[in-house]
Formats: C-alpha cells, sequence, structure tokens
C-alpha cells in the first residue's frame, strides 16, 4: 500500500476524501484494488482515472461477486450513457455508499435505487417480485409458489404502501428503512 | 427526475450552501445522492460564488484557521487509531460468512475487550504504579498451581487488595506524596462513575435507534425483504441465507393465513399449562442451584479452616460453572415440548430464565461473601474475595474453552458422521452473550477487591476471541431464524445495566458503607468502615482554608439529603414532560397517517377523472385544440406542500402548471 501512496495526488486525495465517506486509506486501497482490475498496460494513474472497466471485471471482485443484486448495483453507480462500466469515480461511489461512514438515508436512496429494477422511480409490483426472487435465489427448491410470490406481495404493500397508490416510492421505503435498524449495519461492504 | 427539476433543485442546494461554513458545506455536497462529478460541479459553483461575495468582504479570521488545523489533527489521529484496529480484518471475515447477526456477539466482545483495556490502564497508572514504586517484599513461593487457584504467591502481590499499603507514599528527594488510601477510593469510585455513564448513553444511543417506532403495524416482512445482509460475500454463504430467507418468508406467510383462525381452548389451555410447568421447573432448578452453591460454599468454609489444602478452593467454582454450562443446555431443552405462538418469544424466554439462574448465583455468592466471609474475623478478608472472584473467573474461562474446543467440535463430528439428521451446529449467539455479560459482572464486584483483575479478564477476553473465531469458522452454521441484531443488541446492554451493574454497585455500596475493613492489612486497615477515608480527609481539608470550597461542595452537596432529593425531584418531572411529549406525538403520528391515507385516495379519484375527461375529449374530437392534446401525455406530480398540479410531461415549466382544485 505504500507504493499507492504516490500514485494519487495529494489534492485529488483531498477532495475525494471531501466529497465521500471515505477516509484516505480507504482510497488508497479502493484506487488499488481498482488498478488491478486494469490491463497490465495501463496500470498508471493517468489511466487509472480515465479508463473505464466493464461491469463483468468489476464483477470478479470478490466482495460483489456472491452478491445477488451485483449487477444492479454496478448498473445504478455507473456514469457510462450505456450503464455497463464504471470509472474510478464510480467505484468510490458505489464503496462510498456502502461504507461505515454513509448516512442511513444515502443509504436508504441508493437501495432504493437498487432495488427500482425499472428504475421508473418507484417500486411497483414487478420489481418486489424480482426484489423477492434475487432474495430467495434461482434454485427450485427455494423459489416461492405464484400465490405464495402474490400474497407476499399484497403484504409488502400492506405494510409499507402509506398512500395507497400500489407502488412504493422513496419516501415509504425511507420509512420501512428507519424503522429497521439491521439496514445501516446490513446494507455494507468493506473493500 | 426532470431535467429543469433537477437543476432548480441545484441552484436551491447552491443558493443554501453558500453561506455554510465550509465544514457543513462539505457535509451536505457529501450527503447528496449524486454521482463525483455532479457533486464537484456543485462544489465548484459554490466556491464562485462565494469568492464573488469574498472579494468585497475578506474575513478569514484566526478561529477558522485554527479549527481547519484542529479538523486536520483529528482526521489524523482517527486513522491512526484505525490502523491500530487490528480486529477490523477478524470481523470481515466473520462478517462475509455468518452476516450481521454472529457478528453483533463479536462486536460485543472486542467492545469488552476494549473496556477492559480502558479500565487496566485506569487501575494501573493510578493505584498499581504507585504501589510498585513502594515494593513489599514476597517471601512465598510459586508452584503453579497459583494460575488456577489465584491463592498462594499471587496472594503478596499487587494483584489483591491485601499488598496495598494505607500509608502515604513519599518520594525520597522531592516532598511529593501518595495518598495510597484516596488515591484507591477515588479510582475505583470514578471508574464505576464513567461505567455507569457510559453504559447509560451507549443504552440510551441504542434504544434511541432501535426502538423509535412508537406503534408497529407490521409483522416485518417489508422489513425482512429491504434488508438484505450485503455484508455476506461467500457464494456459500449467500446461498445458504437465501434458503433461509426463503423459509423465513414462507413461516410469515402461513403465520398470516393462520392468524384469523382462533386456535381452540383446549389447545390454548394445554398450551398455558406446559408453560406454567416449564416455569415452574427452571425457577425450581434455579432455586437448587443457588441452595447447593451457598451449602457448599458453609461446608467448605469450615473445611479449608481446618485443612489448608489449595486444590479445595477449587471445588466451590466447578460447582459453580458446571451449573452454568449445563443447566442453559436443560433449559433449552425445554424447546422440545414449549411451542410459542411467536418465534421471537422462544428467544426471550431462554435469555429471562438463563439471567435469572446467573444472576441470582451471583447473588447468592455476593451474600456469602458479604455475610459470611467478610465478618469471619479472617486475617484479610478482602483478598480471600479477590481470590474467590479470580478462580470463578478462571474456571469460567477454561470451561468456555472447553465448550468450544471440544463441545462444538463434537456436536459438528456427531451431526456430520453419526446422525447426520442433526446436521452442523448453530452458533448460538444468545447464549454467548449472556457467558460474557455473566464475567464481566463478575469483573466488576472484583475490581474492588483485586485492581489487576482487568488485566487478567482481558488476557482471557482476547484468547477467548481467537478460540471462538477458530471453533465459529471450523464447526458452526449462522443461526438459520432472522435475528434482529441490533434489537438484541439494546436488551444486552440493558441488562449489562440492570441486573449486572446495579447490583454490583449495590453490593460495593454495602462493602464501602456497612462493613468493617480487615485490622491487618489493605489500604483501610484500622478504620470502622471504607468511606471514614472520605470523612477524615473532609476533616484535615476543613482546616485548609484554600480548600474550603470541596469541603462546601462535599457537605451540601454529595453528603446533603436535601440535594439529592431535589435532584429526584427535577429528574421525575422531566421523565413526566417527556412522557407526556411522546403521548402526543403519537397522536400527532396517527393523524398524520391518517391524512396520507386520504390524500392518496384524493389523488386516485384525481385521476380516474382526468383519465375520464381524456376519454370524452377523444370521443368528441372536434376542435384542432382537442386534437393537440389528445396526444399530450398527462401526468400526476405532487409538489411538497401537498397541492396537486397537472404536469404535462413534454413541455413542461412553471407555465404549464394547473392548479386542479379549480376545476
Amino acid at each position: 500500500m505504500g507504493s499507492s501512496t504516490s500514485h494519487l495526488s495529494k489534492e485529488l486525495l483531498t477532495e475525494y476524501q471531501e466529497l465521500t465517506f471515505l477516509t484516505k486509506q480507504e482510497i488508497l486501497l479502493a484506487h488499488k484494488r481498482f488498478s488491478d482490475l486494469l490491463p497490465q498496460e495501463s496500470r498508471n494513474v493517468e489511466d487509472s482515472l480515465r479508463v473505464r472497466v466493464s461491469t463483468e471485471q468489476i464483477l470478479t471482485l470478490p466482495e460483489l461477486k456472491a452478491n445477488p443484486f451485483r449487477e444492479r448495483i454496478c448498473r445504478v453507480f455507473s456514469t457510462a450513457p450505456e450503464r455497463d462500466s464504471l470509472s474510478f469515480e464510480d467505484f468510490l461511489d458505489l464503496f462510498s455508499v456502502f461504507s461505515d461512514a454513509a448516512t442511513p438515508e444515502i443509504k436508504s436512496h441508493y437501495a432504493f435505487r437498487i432495488f427500482d429494477f425499472d428504475d421508473d422511480g418507484t417500486l411497483n409490483k414487478e420489481d418486489l417480485k424480482q426484489l423477492v426472487n434475487c432474495l430467495t435465489g434461482e434454485g427450485q427448491d427455494t423459489q416461492l409458489s405464484t400465490s405464495e410470490m402474490k400474497q407476499l406481495i399484497e403484504n409488502i404493500l400492506e405494510e409499507s404502501d402509506i398512500d395507497r397508490d400500489g407502488t412504493i416510492n422513496l419516501s415509504e421505503f425511507q420509512h420501512v428503512i428507519s424503522r429497521s435498524p439491521d439496514f445501516t449495519s446490513s446494507f455494507k461492504i468493506v473493500l | 427526475m426532470n431535467i429543469a427539476d433537477k437543476t432548480k433543485h441545484e441552484e436551491k442546494l447552491i443558493a443554501s450552501l453558500i453561506n455554510l461554513p465550509t465544514r457543513d458545506r462539505n457535509k451536505i455536497i457529501r450527503n447528496q445522492p449524486l454521482t463525483m462529478q455532479e457533486k464537484r460541479k456543485i462544489k465548484k459553483k459554490v466556491n464562485m460564488e462565494k469568492q464573488k461575495s469574498a472579494n468585497q468582504s475578506i474575513q478569514l479570521n484566526y478561529c477558522t484557521q485554527c479549527l481547519t488545523h484542529y479538523r486536520h489533527f483529528k482526521s489524523v489521529t482517527s486513522e491512526f487509531f484505525q490502523s491500530l484496529d487490528v480486529w477490523q480484518r477478524t470481523l470481515k471475515i466473520i462478517g462475509s460468512k455468518f452476516g450481521t447477526s454472529v457478528l453483533s456477539y463479536f462486536s460485543f466482545l472486542t467492545w469488552l475487550l476494549k473496556f477492559n483495556i480502558f479500565s487496566f490502564i485506569v487501575n494501573f497508572s493510578f493505584i498499581i504504579i504507585p504501589q510498585l514504586t513502594d515494593p513489599k517484599p514476597n517471601n512465598l513461593s510459586f508452584t503453579g498451581l497459583e494460575l488456577l487457584t489465584g491463592a498462594g504467591s499471587f496472594q503478596q502481590t499487587v494483584l489483591y487488595y491485601g499488598f496495598y499499603t494505607n500509608s502515604t507514599i513519599k518520594h525520597k528527594g522531592s516532598n511529593t506524596s501518595y495518598n495510597m488510601q484516596l488515591a484507591y477510593i477515588f479510582t475505583i469510585g470514578l471508574y464505576l462513575v464513567i461505567c455507569f455513564f457510559s453504559l447509560l448513553y451507549s443504552m440510551a444511543c441504542s434504544f434511541r435507534n432501535n426502538f423509535i417506532n412508537p406503534h408497529v403495524y407490521s409483522r416485518g416482512t417489508a422489513k425482512l425483504v429491504f434488508s438484505w445482509d450485503f455484508t455476506i460475500t461467500r457464494e456459500k454463504a449467500v446461498k445458504l441465507k437465501q434458503r433461509n430467507l426463503t423459509t423465513e418468508l414462507k413461516e410469515n406467510l402461513s403465520e398470516i393465513r393462520h392468524e384469523n383462525v382462533i386456535t381452540p381452548l383446549k389447545q390454548r389451555l394445554s398450551r398455558f399449562c406446559i408453560h406454567l410447568a416449564a416455569w415452574i421447573v427452571s425457577t425450581g432448578v434455579a432455586i437448587a442451584c443457588c441452595a447447593a452453591v451457598y451449602f457448599l460454599a458453609f461446608n467448605n468454609m469450615k473445611f479449608l479452616r481446618e485443612h489448608k489444602n489449595q486444590a479445595a478452593t477449587l471445588l466451590l467454582p466447578f460447582l459453580v460453572c458446571c451449573f452454568n454450562l449445563f443447566v442453559p443446555l436443560f433449559y433449552s431443552s425445554f424447546g422440545l415440548v414449549e411451542k410459542f405462538e411467536i418465534p421471537r418469544h422462544q428467544v426471550l424466554v431462554i435469555i429471562i430464565r438463563n439471567i435469572f439462574l446467573k444472576i441470582s448465583i451471583i447473588g447468592i455468592l455476593c451474600y456469602y461473601w458479604l455475610n459470611s466471609i467478610a465478618v469471619s474475623h479472617e486475617e484479610c478478608w478482602e483478598t480471600l474475595i479477590g481470590q474467590d472472584i479470580y478462580r470463578l473467573l478462571m474456571m469460567n474461562f477454561l470451561f468456555t474453552l472447553f465448550d468450544s474446543i471440544f463441545g462444538e467440535f463434537l456436536r459438528r463430528i456427531i451431526g456430520t458422521k453419526l446422525i447426520k439428521s442433526l446436521g452442523v451446529p448453530e452458533f448460538d449467539i444468545a447464549r454467548n452473550v449472556l457467558e460474557l455479560i455473566y464475567t464481566q459482572t463478575l469483573l466488576w464486584i472484583g475490581i474492588f477487591f483485586a485492581p489487576l483483575l482487568p488485566f487478567i479478564h482481558m488476557i482471557t477476553l482476547f484468547i477467548m476471541l481467537n478460540v471462538k473465531r477458530i471453533s465459529l469458522m471450523m464447526n458452526c452454521l449462522p443461526p438459520s431464524k432472522v435475528w434482529r441484531a441490533s434489537q438484541m443488541m439494546t436488551l444486552f446492554i440493558f441488562l449489562l445495566f440492570f441486573p449486572s451493574f446495579t447490583g454490583v454497585l449495590c453490593v460495593l455500596a454495602i462493602t464501602v458503607w456497612r462493613l468493617k475493613p480487615s485490622a491487618q492489612c489493605g489500604p483501610f486497615q484500622g478504620l470502622p468502615s471504607i468511606i471514614h477515608a472520605i470523612y477524615g480527609w473532609i476533616e484535615i481539608l476543613s482546616n485548609r482554608p484554600s480548600y474550603l470550597w470541596v469541603v462546601w461542595i462535599y457537605r451540601n452537596l454529595i453528603g446533603s439529603v436535601h440535594f439529592f432529593f431535589i435532584l429526584t425531584l427535577i429528574v421525575v418531572i422531566i421523565t413526566y414532560l417527556y412522557w407526556q411529549i411522546i403521548e402526543g406525538r403519537k397522536i400527532m403520528i396517527k393523524l398524520l397517517h391518517e391524512q396520507i391515507i386520504n390524500e392518496g385516495k384524493d389523488k386516485m379519484f384525481l385521476v380516474e377523472k382526468l383519465l375520464k375527461l381524456q376519454e370524452s375529449q377523444k370521443k368528441t374530437n372536434t376542435f384542432p385544440l382537442a386534437q393537440e392534446r389528445r396526444e399530450q401525455e398527462v401526468s400526476l406530480k405532487w409538489s411538497k406542500d401537498g397541492h396537486l398540479f397537472i404536469l404535462d410531461k413534454r413541455e413542461w415549466s412553471e407555465g404549464t402548471k394547473v392548479n386542479l382544485e379549480d376545476m
């Protein structure tokens, strides 16, 4: 880690520290991990700040490899027009949100966006169905039957859809999350 | 979000940021759910605006510079401490395999470890170092059995109360002196006060974070679905977690289906009888254990008086540890016949029974110490109590090691090789945490009688952390039920505070105010009771005019009944006011909830009406204007103050807002 200290300039480091929830060590570690994903010839500072890494490669990280929401996470944090690759700054944004220091508000905001599979700004029944499928896994033995799924979604809506419009919006989602203190400690990925 | 909407939001944000100090500004920018580039842009804009206004009046005062330096210093020190946090890596690995629930046990363990390091530092610097500068000869030889019994040559060391002097330690050469009596009582007293407030603070914090909802509408299905544990990163662990979650969801659903079916009276009655029987048996067992401990303690004391056999002292701690290990196992076997409607109640009931057992055993031991040993005219009874506690802690430590190395290991071998249906054992969080609470209680009682005890406890905790970690990795599975980790943690901190710490305070208060310290040894020898050390000190101070304020504070605040009466009254009034505020808020929340539902209904109604309007316009289809309008998508949007506007998606601007109330 000592060698990478000389890589990122001091100004850039301070700026990253101001704009994210990460500490200096965490930023340097993230940079190292990001550089490792790059091809051998572009593992210098300029390239590592410029080049984008494709989602497939990001998903080889052990921290994300097994996560059922891995594709959604990459999609939400990507700034590329096709939403299929991450720059170093996107990468930092990702780990900033999933860090210890991030506030519950920002965590729940991004959790909402990750769970919003069709990116339309609300969680509708289709989103909830996909979410539950991610939670239970693809295996035949673990999937819920159609009637079970229907009832589960109805229950979720009954508990969280306060204004009864059939979908869960951001503030309703945050309201549910605020009553679940385990959320903040479990919405966390440590590099 | 609309682009126009976004820029407006951004402008508003920038305007609000300009007048804030740099630190708050950074904090707010950091908290925006935006990408890095957008945040950077906002920051630049704010800085530009700031410079415009700063040109008129440049005020970089000394204070802000100081603050920047301070902040820099703070960040450097916090980074330093973070690099010292050697357990970070370990905890991450545990979290990746077992999730937050097991992680909470290990964070509690490391928290206790840090707490004991702090206790050790306090005791070491204010009591032990001064005593070490004034050494006494130790002419007892070391045999090795001392490590277990704590007696023998350990008796003449700084480990125990009896070794400390009651004199004032004077430094040769210079005039500085150190009153051991006062140092002893003030260090322990202040340490307990710090414990009290830190426990109270952490309890209040976790209470506020975890029980904020005044009334619960839900069964927690939504919480279950929205709180995926992102800390788990191992493929296998993820699969296991998914399977557990599926079972949990299915159980939840079947519970809801069965909710409307009322269980027949006969079944309810039989269930009630089983609960009652289980409670009677468990309480009976606890009382029997206490009685056994009591009789053994007395008979053992008589036996020891006649034969000075070191090994015989180990009998009592051995028995206590056996009770602590096997009775909880017996309690958990009740689960086979005792069924609970809500699974969470089962955990709570097991915790209550176990804590009752452990605390009553400690209570009986305290009774034995304070009522028999303390009045037995033994030489140095404080040291004897210290030794007893040392033995209990040591024995407990050995039992825990034995339990993790052999118990869990054997259980795994049996589960995987012999009886396949049992499977790999689950890690029992509640039992392990209660074990920690039990040892911490013993330590707090012992800290007065053996000031070096935190050091020993620190070492045992450190070994336990590693042994438990290895045993967990090799032998255990994560718990299959969803464990409400943070709510349970609040309960555990509360248990650490209420029966445990308050009980310790009572025991120590009796020791300090009521009991006569032994005449031949220890810092308080020759006094009628320990508190007389303070009385004597105040007496001396009242002869010195420059210290009269200390005397005044003592007489009017600490020693006065009226002051505490008024203080209690104020606390009661404040509590009552807060209670009333909470009641008011509950009503408020209920009303607001109803209002939201009504507004949602309004919204649905208006949407329906709009659609109908559109339909009818489609039918008439005569005016070209209507033709045009038909193509426009109409959507609804709620503005922040609750008014409803129709927004035209294609040409959205301020001007196209139409207030629906006029329609």
